[in-house]
C-alpha cells in the first residue's frame, strides 16, 4: 500500500483542480530535489504529488518588451543555458551555477527553490534584486506577490493551500546595469550558502548611480531589500568609500533585523566583504552586464 | 630484481571491469529468496541504563519473523580485543547515541522499521561525560568496564615513549615552544555503508557475508557468542565499497546481528545501514588533545621534545589502545631528539566511540607536531624544509625510541623532491612579499612524516596465502588479508605472476573467505603488501619448485640449466616446453599442484613500562607540499596545489599506488578543512552527506605525486606500504600553508571558514532531535 | 501504478507503487543493482542515471515521473558486444577504480558530460563530477579517465586532425 498517491497535470487548470482536490491533500511535484529529502525525516504532509513538469507553459523563459517571465517548473540547468536570462540576469545564471551538481540542477526548479523558502536558498537573493513576481493560481482565481513578500521566513511563504505558483516575472533591468553574485560555501560545489549577496546597479552617463538594488542571502531570515542601503548609494559616484559605508549599512541592518546571533561575529566581517566586493564589481571593476 | 615483467610495471586492476560495469554486488545488492530484512532499534541516549527492554509488541507487527536481544547470546554476547567491553547487543546500559538495543528481522524493511518502533524499551539516563579532560575526575560517572587493579574506570591505556630528560634539557635549547593542538572526530564516509547477509546453514550453523577488513575476527566473535564450533560459521568478505578502518567493531556486531536473527528465523536475514545510521552508530577516528613542547638550538638543532596528549576513544575501547600507542610512537615526527618524553592517555567518554580510521592516532599526532616543527622553524627564523632536512631520520640514526634505522629511509630524497616539484624556494620569496592590503594570500606549507609498517609491536605479525593450479590450469590464489578497494588483488596478482613467470590474466584471487583463506591477522596498519605480498611470494616460491621438477624432467636436464622467458620453460637442448605441457607434466608425475606461503615479519620489542624498544620493523616516510590561496575576509580556504613524495619502497602496482595516494590526500584535506560531526552533549550534529562535508571532485586540487623506492630488503621485491600514510601530512601541511599565507596559525582542526577569519570556533548551539529523528528513517 | 517507459533501451512496463523513487523501482523492481544507494538525499550522486539524457539522482526522481521518459542506467551502458565502452574502458585503463562503489554513477555522469561537450577541460570534467562523492580516489585517476576518452572520441570524429 502506497504511502502516497502521484498524479500527472497535463495543463495548469488540470494542476489546480488536483491541488484543490478537498479529499485528498496534494502538493505539486516539480523536481523533487527537496520533497524526496524532506520526506526522509517528516511525517508525511499529503496524500498525492501533483507532477507539474508536464504542463508545457511552466517550462517557459520568455520576454516580452521588458517583461520577462520564469515558468515555475524551469530548472537551473534550463536556466544557465537561457539567452534570455543570460542577457537579463546574469547574476541569476551564477546562482544557478553554485546550486547542487549538475543532477540536483537538472532536475531543481525555481519554482521549488522559492516555495522551499531556504534560507540559504541560491535563487532567491536575485529574484528579490529584479523584484521578480510571484503569479499564483488556485481554484478562487490568481493573485501576484512579490518574491520577497512571498517569502515569510524559513521555510514559511504565502503560498496557501491548494494555490500554484505557476510563474514569475520581472521588468528587465535597466539596459546599462551591471550584476554580481557572490556566494561564500563551507566547500567549491554542493555547498549551503554560508552568506551569498546579489546585487544589480548602473551608474548614469554622468557616473552617478542610477539604479540599485542589494539582496544578502543566508544572511537574514527572508531576503529582502534594503533601501535604505540603496539609498547611500543612489545619486552618489561610486568610489571605495562610498561602497564601504553602504556595506557598513547593511551589517548594521543584518544586525537590527536578526539581532547578534551565534553567527553574527563571522558574518558581520563577511557579509561587509562580500558587500564591497560585489558593488566594486559592478560599479568600479568589469562586472557583468546586465541586458 | 631487474627486469621484472610485471611488479612495477603498468597494470590494470583485476577487480575493475565488473566495477564500471556496474555488475559488482555488493552485500546490499544481494538478495536471495526468503532474505528478511533487518534493522536496529538504537539509543537516543549517550548514557542509560535499559530500566525495560520488552521486544514481545515487535513480534505481533505484521511482517516481523524474529527479534533478538543480547540474551540471544552466550555470555551477552560480549566481545572485543583488546578490552572486552563491547556486546553484540547492548546489556544492560548503552554508552552512546546509535548504539544498537534489540534487532528485527522482516519481511520488508517497512516491517523492520515498525518492529523497532513497536519494542518498548525504557532507558533511564545515566550522568555523562563528554570531555576527555574529565573523564578521570574522581566522581566521573563510569563509563568503562569494573577493574581491579585500583585504575579509574575510565582510563583505557598509557603509552609512553622516553629518552633521557628532556625538562631538564630544554633549560639548555636557545628557543622552546609550547602550544596546544587539538583534533576532532573523523567520520570515514566511505560511500557503501555497513552491512551485512547471514544464511543460516542445514548443519546449524550460518554464514554470512559482511562488508569488512578482517573476516577471521568476527567468525571467532561469531563462535564465542552464539556458541557454535568454528566449522559451523563461516565469514566471506565480499566486494567491499570502502572502508578506511571503519568497517570493523560495528560491522562485527551486524555481523552477531544478523546472524542471531538468521538462525532464530532460520531464514536468510541482511541488514544495510542508512547513511544517518552508518553516521550516527559508526566508530569515527578519536579526538585529541595535545601539548608540545620543543626545545632547539640557534644553529637549528632540534634538542628536545614533551609531548602529552589525551585521547578520547569514546563510549569502548575498540581499537583506542592500540592507536594511541601508534600516535606515542610517531607523535615526535621523524626527527632525532637529544632527549624526549611522550605521554598519552586514552579514556572513555560518552561521545559516540573511536576505532581504526586511516594513520591510526598518527594522522592525528602528526596535525600537531608538523606544525610545532613548524612554529620551531619560525622561532628559529630557518627555512621549513631546511630546518626539517637538518633533523630528520637518515639511514645510520638512532630514533628516539632506540631503534637503529639501518636501511630504508627515503625522507631527505622525499623533502629534497617536494621542495623542487613545488618551486618551494621561489614561493616562499613570493609569498613573502605580499602586500599586507592583499585581501586573497597565497601560502605553502610542507609536512613530513614516517610511519611504521605494519602492526609493529602491537601484536604477532603473520600471513598466510595458498597457491593452487586448477584442472583447467587457471591458477587460484587465497590471501586471509582482505582487499577493501585497496588493490590488493592486484598486487598479489603481478607478486605472483613475476615469481611463476605466467600472464596475470590466469591467476584469479578468491573472496576472503573464512571456510578457504588462512588466518592473517588483521588487514590494517598498511600491512598488506608487505604481509600478504611476502606470504604469496612464498607460496608462489613454493609451488614453482614442484613445476621447475616438472621441467626438468620433461626437458631431461637439470632444473638450474632451466630458464624462462615468459611462459616457456629452455632447457640446454631441447625446444623450449610451455608452462601448459610443465603443468600437464607435473600432474602426471603426479606432484602437488598447490602450495602455502607463510611469512612472519622480522622480531621487534616494546618496553611498554620503559617506552623504549624496537616499536616497527620498517617505516614509511614521506613528504608533502600544500599550496593555499587563504581569502581573509571569508576564511575561505582554496587548496590550489599539492605535491606529494613517499617512500613506499619499491612500487609493485603504480597505479594503485598513485590511486592510493591521491585518494589519501582527499581525506588529508577534508580533515583540514571542513570535517566536523559537531558533537554536542553526545550528539553528531551531522548525519548525511548534506551536512558532513566530504571534498568534491571541485575541491581536490590537481596533485602531484612521486615515489622515492628506498627499497626494503625483506619486503616482497623491496616493497613497503602507501595506504594511510597517504593521507597522514595533507592536514598539517595544509595548516602550515595557511600560516604561511595569512599568519594565521590554526592550532584546532578542521580549518573552516570561521577558524581562519576569526582564529577561533563559532559554535550553533545543536540539539539531539535531528540525531533521533534520523535514527528512524524510513 | 502501470509504468511504461524506456529502460536501457528497451519499452519497459512495470505495476510499482507510487511512493517509490526511481532508484527503488531500478534496485527492487528491475533488480538493476548498478545504481547504489548512498545517501538518498540527492548528494552523493551513486544512484545517477541518464534520464532523458541528462545526469539524475534517481534517489530524487519519483518512480511514476518516469512515465515515457528514456532511462539509461549503468546496466546499459556498454559496447556493441557487451563489453566495457571506451569510456568504462578507460576507467580500468586510468585506474580510477577502487572499491567501486561511486564508479556506476561517475560513468553516468562522465557520459553526460560527453553528450553536450566534446573536449571538457580538467576544470569542466571536476565541473561535471560534482555531485558524485569518491571517498577513494581523489578523483585524479577518474578526470584522467574521461578527459581521455574525450579526446579519442574526438580524434574518431576528426580521423585527420588525430593524425597530426
Amino acid at each position: 500500500m502506497a504511502k502516497f498517491d502521484y498524479v500527472i497535470a497535463k495543463t495548469m487548470e488540470d494542476a489546480v483542480h488536483l491541488l484543490n482536490d478537498a479529499d485528498i491533500r496534494s502538493i505539486p511535484l516539480a523536481g523533487g530535489t527537496d520533497i524526496y529529502v524532506a520526506l526522509r525525516v517528516n511525517p508525511l504532509w499529503f496524500d498525492r504529488l501533483v507532477d507539474i513538469r508536464r504542463i508545457p507553459e511552466m517550462s517557459v523563459i520568455s520576454q516580452a518588451d521588458d517583461q520577462v517571465s520564469l515558468g515555475a517548473a524551469v530548472t537551473f540547468a534550463h536556466a544557465i543555458q537561457n539567452p534570455i536570462l543570460q542577457k537579463t540576469a546574469p547574476f541569476l545564471v551564477e546562482a544557478c551555477k553554485t546550486i547542487g551538481g549538475p543532477a540536483v540542477r537538472n532536475c531543481g526548479t525555481f519554482g521549488g527553490n522559492v516555495s522551499n523558502a531556504a534560507a540559504c536558498a541560491d535563487s532567491l537573493p536575485a529574484l528579490v534584486c529584479l523584484e521578480a513576481v510571484a503569479h499564483l493560481r488556485s481554484s478562487k482565481g490568481q493573485r501576484q506577490l512579490k518574491v520577497q513578500d512571498l517569502v515569510t521566513g524559513p521555510h514559511k511563504t504565502q503560498i496557501a493551500h491548494g494555490e500554484l505558483l505557476t510563474h514569475f516575472t520581472f521588468k528587465t533591468p535597466p539596459s546599462h546595469a551591471k550584476s554580481c553574485f557572490i556566494k561564500i560555501g563551507r566547500r567549491k560545489a554542493q555547498s549551503i550558502s554560508r552568506l551569498s549577496i546579489a546585487v544589480i546597479g548602473s551608474v548614469d552617463q554622468a557616473g552617478v548611480v542610477d539604479y540599485i538594488r542589494i539582496c544578502p542571502g543566508a544572511a537574514i531570515a527572508t531576503p529582502m531589500l534594503f533601501p535604505e542601503v540603496q539609498a547611500l548609494l543612489l545619486g552618489k559616484r561610486p568610489d571605495k568609500e562610498i561602497i564601504a559605508s553602504a556595506a557598513d549599512q547593511l551589517v548594521a541592518e543584518m544586525i537590527v533585523s536578526t539581532g547578534r546571533r551565534w553567527s553574527t561575529e563571522y558574518k558581520e566581517i563577511t557579509l561587509k566583504a562580500i558587500a564591497e566586493r560585489a558593488l566594486n564589481k559592478i560599479f568600479l571593476e568589469d562586472g557583468q552586464h546586465a541586458n | 630484481m631487474t627486469n621484472l615483467k610485471y611488479v612495477g610495471q603498468p597494470a590494470q586492476r583485476v577487480d575493475a571491469l565488473d566495477k564500471v560495469m556496474g555488475k559488482t554486488k555488493y552485500v546490499g545488492d544481494m538478495s536471495l529468496p526468503g532474505m528478511l530484512f533487518a534493522r536496529s532499534l538504537r539509543s537516543e541516549l549517550p548514557h542509560a541504563r535499559i530500566a525495560k527492554l520488552d521486544v514481545s509488541p515487535a513480534l505481533k507487527v505484521p511482517g516481523v519473523v524474529a527479534v533478538v536481544t543480547c540474551d540471544d547470546f552466550v555470555n551477552h554476547g560480549n566481545f572485543g580485543f583488546p578490552v572486552s567491553d563491547m556486546y553484540m547487543l547492548a546489556y544492560q546500559k548503552v554508552r552512546h547515541v546509535g548504539e544498537a538495543i534489540a534487532s528485527v528481522a522482516a519481511e520488508t524493511p517497512e516491517a523492520a522499521l515498525a518492529g523497532v518502533k513497536a519494542i518498548i524499551c525504557e532507558l533511564e539516563p545515566l550522568p555523562a561525560i563528554f570531555e576527555m579532560e574529565k573523564a578521570l575526575d574522581p566522581d566521573a560517572p563510569q563509563i568503562g568496564p569494573d577493574r581491579k587493579d585500583g585504575m579509574h574506570p575510565n582510563f583505557l591505556s598509557h603509552s609512553p615513549v622516553y629518552k633521557g630528560n628532556p625538562v631538564e634539557k630544554f633549560k639548555e635549547c636557545d628557543v622552546v615552544i609550547e602550544n596546544k593542538y587539538e583534533t576532532v572526530m573523523q567520520e570515514h564516509a566511505y560511500l557503501e555503508t555497513e552491512g551485512g547477509l547471514a544464511i543460516p546453514t542445514p548443519e546449524g550453523g550460518v554464514v554470512v557475508y559482511l562488508s569488512c577488513q578482517s573476516p577471521f575476527i568476527p567468525r571467532n566473535d561469531l563462535c564465542k557468542t552464539l556458541g557454535l564450533p568454528a566449522d559451523r560459521v563461516r565469514v566471506i568478505v565480499p566486494p567491499v565499497g570502502g572502508s578506511f578502518g571503519g568497517k570493523d567493531d560495528l560491522n562485527y556486531q551486524t555481523a552477531g546481528q544478523v546472524a542471531a536473527l538468521a538462525l532464530k528465523a532460520k531464514r536468510p536475514v541482511r541488514m544495510t545501514f542508512s547513511r544517518e545510521e552508518s553516521i550516527i552508530a559508526g566508530y569515527k577516528r578519536g579526538a585529541m588533545h595535545m601539548n608540545i613542547k620543543l626545545g632547539a638550538d640557534q644553529d637549528g638543532t632540534l634538542r628536545a621534545c614533551k609531548f602529552n596528549s589525551i585521547y578520547d576513544s569514546g563510549a569502548y575501547s575498540s581499537q583506542s589502545p592500540f592507536t594511541g600507542w601508534r600516535a606515542s610512537i610517531h607523535a615526535m615526527g621523524a626527527y632525532r631528539y637529544d632527549d624526549c618524553s611522550v605521554d598519552i592517555d586514552t579514556v572513555y567518554t560518552n561521545t559516540s566511540y573511536a576505532g581504526a580510521y586511516r594513520g591510526f592516532g598518527n594522522t592525528e599526532v602528526c596535525s600537531g607536531i608538523e606544525q610545532a616543527i613548524d612554529e620551531m622553524a619560525d622561532a628559529l627564523q630557518m627555512d621549513p624544509i631546511d630546518f626539517r632536512l637538518k633533523n630528520c631520520l637518515k639511514v645510520g640514526d638512532v630514533t628516539p625510541h632506540g631503534q637503529l634505522l639501518n636501511e630504508s629511509v627515503g625522507l631527505t630524497d622525499c623533502l629534497l623532491a617536494v621542495r623542487k616539484m613545488s618551486d618551494w624556494d621561489r614561493k616562499r620569496k613570493e609569498f613573502a612579499q605580499q602586500p599586507a592590503s592583499a585581501e586573497k594570500r597565497r601560502g605553502i606549507g610542507v609536512s613530513a612524516l614516517f610511519h611504521g609498517t605494519s602492526l609493529g609491536a602491537e601484536g604477532l605479525d603473520e600471513a598466510t596465502a595458498t597457491i593452487e593450479i586448477h584442472a583447467d590450469n587457471q591458477v587460484t590464489l587465497t590471501s586471509g588479508l582482505t582487499d577493501y578497494g585497496t588493490g590488493a588483488r592486484t598486487v598479489y596478482t603481478l607478486i605472483a605472476a613475476e615469481i611463476l613467470g605466467i600472464d596475470p590474466e590466469r591467476i584469479h584471487v578468491h573472496n576472503p573467505d573464512t571456510n578457504t583463506a588462512k588466518d592473517s591477522g588483521p588487514t590494517v596498519a598498511s600491512r598488506t603488501t608487505i604481509l600478504a605480498g611476502n606470504s604469496v611470494r612464498v607460496a608462489a616460491q613454493n609451488l614453482i619448485q614442484n613445476l621447475d621438477l616438472a621441467a626438468a624432467d620433461l626437458l631431461q636436464c637439470d632444473a638450474f640449466q632451466i630458464h624462462r622467458v615468459g611462459e616457456q620453460y629452455i632447457g640446454p637442448s631441447e625446444e623450449p616446453v610451455s608452462w601448459d605441457a610443465v603443468v600437464k607434466h607435473a600432474r602426471e608425475m603426479g606432484l602437488v599442484l598447490s602450495a602455502f606461503g607463510r611469512w612472519s615479519a622480522p622480531e621487534i620489542h616494546w618496553d611498554e613500562e620503559k617506552g623504549t624498544g624496537t616499536p616497527y620493523f620498517a617505516y614509511h616516510f614521506g613528504a608533502q607540499v600544500a599550496e593555499v590561496e587563504v581569502d581573509t575576509k571569508t576564511g575561505h580556504t582554496d587548496v590550489i596545489n599539492i605535491w606529494a613524495v613517499h617512500d613506499i619502497g619499491k612500487v609493485i602496482f603504480p597505479q594503485g599506488a598513485y590511486g592510493q595516494l591521491y585518494g589519501g590526500i582527499s581525506h588529508g584535506l577534508g580533515y583540514g578543512l571542513y570535517e566536523d560531526l559537531d558533537y554536542q552533549e553526545g550528539y553528531a550534529q551531522a548525519h548525511n552527506f548534506d551536512t558532513y562535508l566530504i571534498p568534491t571532485s571541485m575541491d581536490m586540487p590537481e596533485i602531484q605525486g612521486d615515489f622515492v623506492e628506498a627499497t626494503f630488503s625483506a619486503g616482497p621485491f623491496g616493497a613497503k606500504n602507501i595506504a594511510e600514510p597517504a593521507m597522514v601530512p595533507t592536514a598539517p601541511a595544509i595548516l602550515n600553508a595557511i600560516a604561511n599565507a595569512n599568519g594565521r596559525r590554526i592550532r584546532q582542526l578542521p580549518a573552516n571558514l570561521e577558524r581562519v577569519m576569526l582564529g577561533k570556533e563559532l559554535t550553533k548551539k545543536g540539539s539531539p532531535f535531528s540525531c533521533k529523528v534520523a535514527l528512524k528513517i524510513t | 501504478m502501470q509504468i511504461n517507459f524506456t529502460l536501457n533501451h528497451k519499452p519497459v512496463s512495470i505495476d510499482a507503487p507510487t511512493d517509490i523513487t526511481l532508484l527503488t523501482l531500478l534496485r527492487d523492481h528491475f533488480k538493476l543493482t548498478g545504481s547504489k544507494e548512498a545517501c538518498e538525499v540527492g548528494e552523493c550522486g551513486a544512484c545517477s542515471v541518464l534520464l532523458n539524457g541528462e545526469v539524475v539522482n534517481s534517489c530524487l526522481v519519483a518512480a511514476p515521473s518516469v512515465m515515457g521518459c528514456d532511462v539509461v542506467t549503468i546496466e546499459g551502458i556498454h559496447a556493441e558486444d557487451g563489453g566495457p565502452n571506451d569510456l568504462q574502458q578507460d576507467f580500468i585503463t586510468k585506474g580510477a577504480v577502487q572499491c567501486g562503489f561511486c564508479i556506476p554513477g561517475m560513468v553516468i555522469a562522465g557520459e553526460a558530460l560527453l553528450s553536450i561537450k566534446s573536449d571538457p577541460s580538467r576544470l569542466e570534467i571536476r565541473e561535471a563530477l560534482a555531485g558524485n562523492l569518491c571517498r577513494c580516489t581523489g578523483y585524479m585517476q577518474i578526470v584522467d579517465a574521461i578527459e581521455t576518452t574525450a579526446k579519442e572520441r574526438a580524434g574518431k570524429q576528426n580521423p585527420q586532425k588525430r593524425e597530426n
